[in-house]
């Protein structure tokens, strides 16, 4: 499909996504709200990290500075406002972050930006205890679910449609070929740190710009809940599922897993975890390239099929 | 003065259990490049075995470190068989290989701690040994930590004198030194990585024994030793055993005086900031040439 046509494909379907709030029950209204925000934050994260192999485990940290941008400012601004400032806070965090560790490699860089969010966890906590004399914040005066899931749609919409034009553009290219090889991609005239540290912000921006929208769903508002590792965890391994080098892969795979955790993680909170571990290990053993990798394979087998019916 | 010399001290027996979680993690980064974020889950288990030995069997859980070593060593050569040899079959290139085996390692942590979870609950576990004080040149200290740190600093030169004066241990850093060097004079790696894993897993076991005699045990207690290990294996050196000994001590000392100079809610914070600052100023550790 060309740029062009994916791009008014996504826009129709998030239109079509928009008239839930009006057609469904609130708890189906919850659980698509879900799945648009992990769509959301796995395209986001693949934009950067799925073409480049930099392995984020940052997408937390970014997450929960949006979200306690709107712990602090809703009451003083807009929560319409409040969105894309999460979403800058995140990106500009990530832009100083990403200059100084985006020489790491492999191993190094996967850990740094895991350290990374339970450091901002535990400065905030910090920060929070000793300066407010409180652990978590009480959000009052909310917006109403259908707000609520719009703009997580919007952000999330926003984010595919980025995704898609960056993937054409030379910037794409760029950070693909710092995937492939970055001193080649260097020799051919990339600024790759330029490149690395744009690409990382704004990958981050709407993890962030995601938190922001998405604190107001929560009444109440602490470190642990909103820089939860598992938010990082999930969104990696939800684009692994998908295959992170696609976008329609991540997609499809948020959708799936965002139901399974939903119905599994309140009932069996330990079993599904560990389910989820298994699953992770099973996947990246026999199929490193993720769910998109099969499309090629059942794309043949349904030509076969259709040849076959065509002589038969 | 004395008080002084509690702090290093105390300070020194937390950076004894740094440096015994951080040899394994090391030797199986260094060797394999396998960064095995679940370490910390394993020095759970080893805890938990010493518990349960305790508490069900009466058995004297110095007495049962052996056994702790043994299991975590098979379990080891289990988990290296199953998930990392078809991986590193598999994977076109060591970086690939390195951002795979993380994702593993991802998964065997989710596995383990919430398998420990289904198994123990989430309550905090522990037994008192050896809780008597005693007089140490005019500091006081519980017999347990004491005893704890001498284990742990035996473990590590143990460790050492096996890597310098062994043929396994020359094998092995030859392996680290040149991969295809060591292969081209006969070191079988087909061996020796198994065997190293399960080392590695089994320093984590015999940490989380000598862990289990001073502190409380929980599902959850392993992360921490993850992280922290990683900071230290960063202060050390990759791949550098004797780093990984100074820089697990290092690190005690400076969390042990950072939290009497500062706040003990900034432990964490503290690690983490010596952490990120190592990596920024000196990647390849702090006493590289």
């Amino acid at each position: 499909m060309s740029p062009r046509r994916a791009i008014a494909a996504t826009l129709a379907a998030a239109a079509a996504v928009a008239t839930l709030p009006w057609l469904t029950s609130d708890f189906a209204l919850s659980l698509a709200l879900t799945c648009v925000m992990y769509a959301g934050l796995t395209v986001s994260w693949s934009m950067f990290s799925g073409v480049t192999n930099y392995l984020s485990l940052a997408t937390a940290a970014f997450f929960g500075i949006g979200a306690y941008v709107t712990a602090w400012g809703l009451g003083t601004l807009p929560y319409a406002l409040l969105v894309p400032t999460g979403g800058l806070v995140a990106a500009a965090f990530a832009a100083l972050f990403g200059a100084a560790v985006l020489h790491l490699r492999g191993a190094y860089f996967a850990v740094i930006t895991f350290g990374l969010g339970e450091l901002v966890r535990h400065a905030i906590t910090y920060f929070e205890k000793t300066y407010a004399h409180t652990v978590g914040r009480v959000i009052v005066d909310v917006p109403g679910s259908t707000a609520v899931f719009l703009t997580v749609l919007a952000v999330s919409a926003a984010a595919v449609v980025t995704a898609l034009a960056v993937r054409a553009s030379r910037f794409g290219l760029a950070l693909a070929g710092i995937g492939s090889d970055e001193a080649r991609a260097e020799t051919l005239g990339v600024g790759a740190r330029r490149t690395k540290v744009a690409g990382f912000a704004l990958s981050a921006f709407f993890a962030g710009a995601l938190g922001a929208a998405m604190a107001v769903r929560w009444t109440y508002i602490e470190p642990n809940s909103v820089f939860n590792p598992f938010i990082g965890f999930q969104t990696v391994l939800i684009s692994m599922v998908g295959g992170a080098a696609t976008i329609a892969g991540p997609l499809a795979a948020s959708v799936v897993f965002s139901l399974l955790t939903e119905f599994l993680r309140l009932q069996f909170p330990y079993l599904f975890l560990m389910l989820l571990g298994a699953l992770l290990i099973a996947l990246v053993l026999y199929l490193p390239g993720g769910l998109a990798s099969l499309a090629p394979a059942v794309r043949a087998w349904l030509a076969r099929r259709a040849a076959g019916d065509a002589r038969g | 003065m004395s008080f002084w010399f509690e702090l290093a001290a105390s300070g020194l027996i937390t950076g004894g259990i740094y440096a015994v979680v951080a040899l394994g993690l090391n030797l199986q980064y260094g060797l394999m490049r396998i960064m095995n974020i679940s370490h910390g889950e394993f020095l759970m288990l080893g805890a938990y075995a010493t518990w349960l030995a305790y508490t069900v069997l009466g058995v004297n859980p110095l007495v049962f470190l052996p056994a702790v070593a043994a299991l975590l060593f098979l379990a080891g050569l289990a988990v290296y068989a199953v998930c990392f040899r078809p991986l590193a079959a598999g994977a076109p290139s060591v970086e690939v290989f390195e951002a795979r085996s993380l994702l593993v390692g991802f998964g065997l942590m989710f596995l383990v701690q919430n398998a420990a979870y289904l198994a123990w609950g989430a309550d905090l576990r522990g037994y008192s040994f050896l809780a008597e004080p005693v007089e140490l040149g005019g500091a006081r200290f519980t017999e347990n930590r004491l005893v704890v740190f001498a284990f742990a600093v035996a473990a590590s030169l143990a460790l050492l004198a096996v890597l310098r004066f062994t043929l396994v241990g020359k094998a092995v850093r030859a392996m680290m030194q040149s991969p295809t060097g060591a292969q081209l004079v006969g070191v079988d790696t087909a061996t020796l990585h198994p065997v190293v894993f399960g080392a590695g897993l089994a320093l984590a076991g015999v940490a989380g024994a000598l862990l289990s005699m001073v502190y409380e045990v929980s599902p959850s207690m392993g992360e921490p030793y993850t992280v922290t290990a990683l900071i230290v294996i960063t202060l050390g050196g990759l791949g550098s055993a004797i780093g990984c000994l100074a820089g697990g001590l290092l690190l005690g000392l400076v969390e042990a005086f950072g939290m009497h100079f500062t706040n003990p809610s900034l432990k964490m914070l503290l690690s983490y900031g010596v952490f990120i600052g190592v990596l920024l100023a000196r990647p390849r550790g702090l006493f590289a040439r």
